[in-house]
């Protein structure tokens, strides 16, 4: 087992592709809005740059729900809109709770669809960056705990981290993909939980972890 | 007979949760006579479940609440009758150990509002107009059906005040005022109301807690009749993909028994600041009154409902109607709420509105003299928060409202109501359908 230190919060990203969202958006609409800056922001760090000058729109439908969302790309600035409401140049079909794996292969214009997937499935930050983002980004929620105590497992063993400091005292441990997902957003803190996330703390905190799970995944 | 000497089988104690369900349990009269004053024991996680028992996440418990502790229920003595042979119930409120009102508690914030507005003098009459829709089938067939394409009771064809419903639908609401007056609950009148198989019931104008009692019992006893008769009964906002469903509160102020809405010609300067105060707090306190996802979906304008923060003398079109004129029955109408209300909330909603104009006297806009739907953005009348979300955010940033209702109950409220939107959008809830099957299954039977 590995023991580390406190890991600052690195500063916030800039963003390359301006990424809107409209306003009282849903839950879907503001989970591709983040995913999106999230991808963003990769790319002003160097990395590739997967939606910037693509022309279209895409369809995003939840493969179990009602839940759907248009993606408008128009180069350099995308818009994310509650429901379909035009033909789309393309549309996918995605599952919300797997990181908008496709369960259908999309439709339409494919070149555009790829590029909106892959902006939307770039891989997961390392497990320790993501939590020290989320317990940097979740600071103010009240109630939140001082201390977040990571048990990481990958396939080297276990990884511990310590994030804050302070009186009280929250455990997460779990697969160190599935805790990246649920750092970043890109998991459903709850849905995780029953895959396998286990967690140290009273009910409250679970609670409030919910609250701080939202604010990464959707930005509520 | 005195309550203590009354053969019973049993007392079923009752009280709302948030959501405005009358939930209790039923104790043997052993069990009532030891502990009907130091209360009984009921787990906190009641102001913790949804209405599909899920629990409610996302907000920092107070200390009160931790890993499911239990609160205690009082009985209220004075709300004690006999709901059936063999059967009492008895209305209680929530305290904690230490003797203090759970914050949250529905029927005592109640109370707290009408401690502040003794303290001002005053004491409130209020009144609601109750809608709810009647359905042929039995409420289990109702449930096969996943609460969908249902008869109404007494004919389709909606005409308000119709008289010529079929008996079946006379039937129920006989049968209904005839429980009302079995256990002491005054009502005024019902009649047809605008959608098939709607009907509208007034209970009589009394003081804030006891109405609150009075609607909770008459939802429940409308229920309980409906099974009876085997129809259906149901109070969400939107039950079928027609019309909406509301409760109207009617409330004035009384002092040294003299109703002080009153005046000569118009609304009194009392008014006006309620008035004042019911406008400025609207916005916020539409997250209370229309509690629901189906709740938003009655804000159609030229349907019936406000769609306007508006106010004027007896214009139906606006979301306060001022009666005036008349020495005993000038009153304000909130015709804001939905009939799936929780009803202590949607009267301690009025009530802070209400407070807060007299106490800081908030001087009303001017009032709306035409159509309070359909107005544009021109008129500088605002909306009504046409969203769950909407409605959350405007009671979260409501200073009046937080100091009126207390930082716990909106930080609870906001959180809870953040959780319901949550679980409609991602767990098979349509924003999109006229009214989806998922709001069906949740809201149908329940509050």
């Amino acid at each position: 087992m590995t023991e580390s230190t406190t890991i600052e919060a690195p500063p916030p990203p800039l963003e390359v592709t301006r990424i809107l969202v409209e306003e009282d958006a849903t839950p879907v609409v503001r989970l591709i809005g983040c995913t999106l800056r999230d991808a963003a922001a990769v790319a002003r760090d160097g990395g590739d740059e997967l939606v910037a000058g693509f022309l279209g729109t895409v369809a995003v439908r939840s493969h179990d729900t009602p839940q759907a969302a248009t993606v408008t790309l128009a180069g350099d600035v995308v818009e994310v809109t509650s429901g379909v409401f035009l033909e789309p140049t393309a549309s996918v079909v995605v599952d919300l709770n797997a990181r908008f794996a496709p369960t259908e292969e999309p439709t339409g214009d494919a070149e555009l669809a790829a590029a909106l997937l892959g902006a939307l499935r770039r891989p997961m930050a390392p497990w320790r960056d993501a939590a020290a983002r989320f317990w940097a980004a979740t600071r103010e929620i009240p109630g939140i705990p001082d201390v977040l105590v990571v048990e990481a497992t990958g396939p080297d063993g276990s990884e511990r981290g310590r994030f804050g400091e302070g009186a009280t005292t929250y455990g997460i441990a779990g697969p160190a993909d599935l805790l990246s997902g649920v750092f970043s957003g890109a998991d459903d803190f709850l849905v995780a939980l029953a895959a396998g996330l286990q967690v140290d703390g009273t009910l409250s905190q679970l609670s409030v972890m919910t609250a701080a799970s939202w604010r990464v995944r959707f930005d509520v | 007979m005195s309550e203590l000497t009354r053969p019973r089988r049993a007392v079923r104690l009752e009280a709302t949760n948030h959501e405005g369900s009358l939930l209790g349990k039923n104790v043997s009269p052993t069990k009532f006579r030891v502990g009907k004053d130091s209360g009984f024991a009921f787990a906190d996680i009641l102001f913790a479940i949804d209405l599909n028992n899920e629990i409610v996440l996302g907000d920092a418990f107070p200390d009160w609440r931790g890993n499911i502790y239990d609160i205690q229920m009082v009985p209220d003595m004075a709300t004690l009758v006999e709901w059936r042979p063999g059967l009492d119930s008895v209305i209680g409120d929530y305290w904690l150990k230490d003797g203090t009102p759970v914050p949250i508690c529905p029927r005592n914030l109640v109370r707290k509002l009408v401690a502040r507005l003794a303290e001002r003098g005053y004491d409130a009459t209020v009144a609601v107009e109750i809608e709810a829709t009647l359905f042929e089938e039995s409420v289990q067939e109702a449930r096969e059906r996943g609460y969908r394409d249902l008869t109404p009771l007494g004919g389709s064809a909606g005409a308000t005040y119709h008289l010529a419903r079929s008996s079946d639908w006379v039937v129920y609401m006989d049968a209904v005022v005839e429980r009302l007056d079995q256990i002491g609950i005054t009502w005024e009148a019902w009649t047809d109301e605008a959608a098939p198989g709607q009907t509208e019931l007034n209970l009589a104008p009394t003081d804030p807690v006891r109405l609150g009692d009075s609607w909770a019992r008459t939802r429940q006893i409308m229920r309980e009749v409906a099974f009876e008769l085997g129809h259906t009964v149901s109070f969400m906002a939107k039950p079928t993909a027609g019309f909406g469903q509301g409760a109207h509160i009617n409330i004035s102020l009384n002092s040294d028994s003299v109703n002080r809405f009153f005046a000569g010609e118009g609304p009194s300067d009392l008014m006006k600041h309620a008035v004042g105060g019911l406008l400025a707090t609207m916005a916020g306190a539409t997250s209370i009154v229309m509690p629901q996802i189906t709740s938003y979906r009655r804000l159609v304008d030229l349907t019936g409902p406000p769609t306007t923060i508006s106010w004027g003398v007896n214009n139906k079109t606006a979301a306060v109607r001022a009666i005036t004129g008349h020495p005993k029955y000038s009153r304000l109408e909130y015709r804001l709420p939905g009939a799936d209300v929780n009803p202590y909330f949607a009267i301690a909603a009025v009530l802070a509105g209400v407070l807060a104009g007299i106490e800081r006297q908030i001087e009303p806009p001017e009032q709306v003299t035409d159509m309070a739907w359909c107005l544009p953005a021109s008129s500088g009348v605002s909306r009504i928060p046409d969203t769950m979300s909407k409605a959350g955010a405007a009671l979260d940033a409501d200073p009046l409202l937080r100091e009126y209702l207390g930082d716990e109950f909106v930080d609870f409220w906001v959180a809870s109501r953040r959780w319901e939107w949550m679980e409609f959008h991602t767990k098979g809830g349509d924003p999109f359908a006229e009214l989806s099957a998922w709001e069906s299954q949740r809201y149908f039977e329940f509050p």
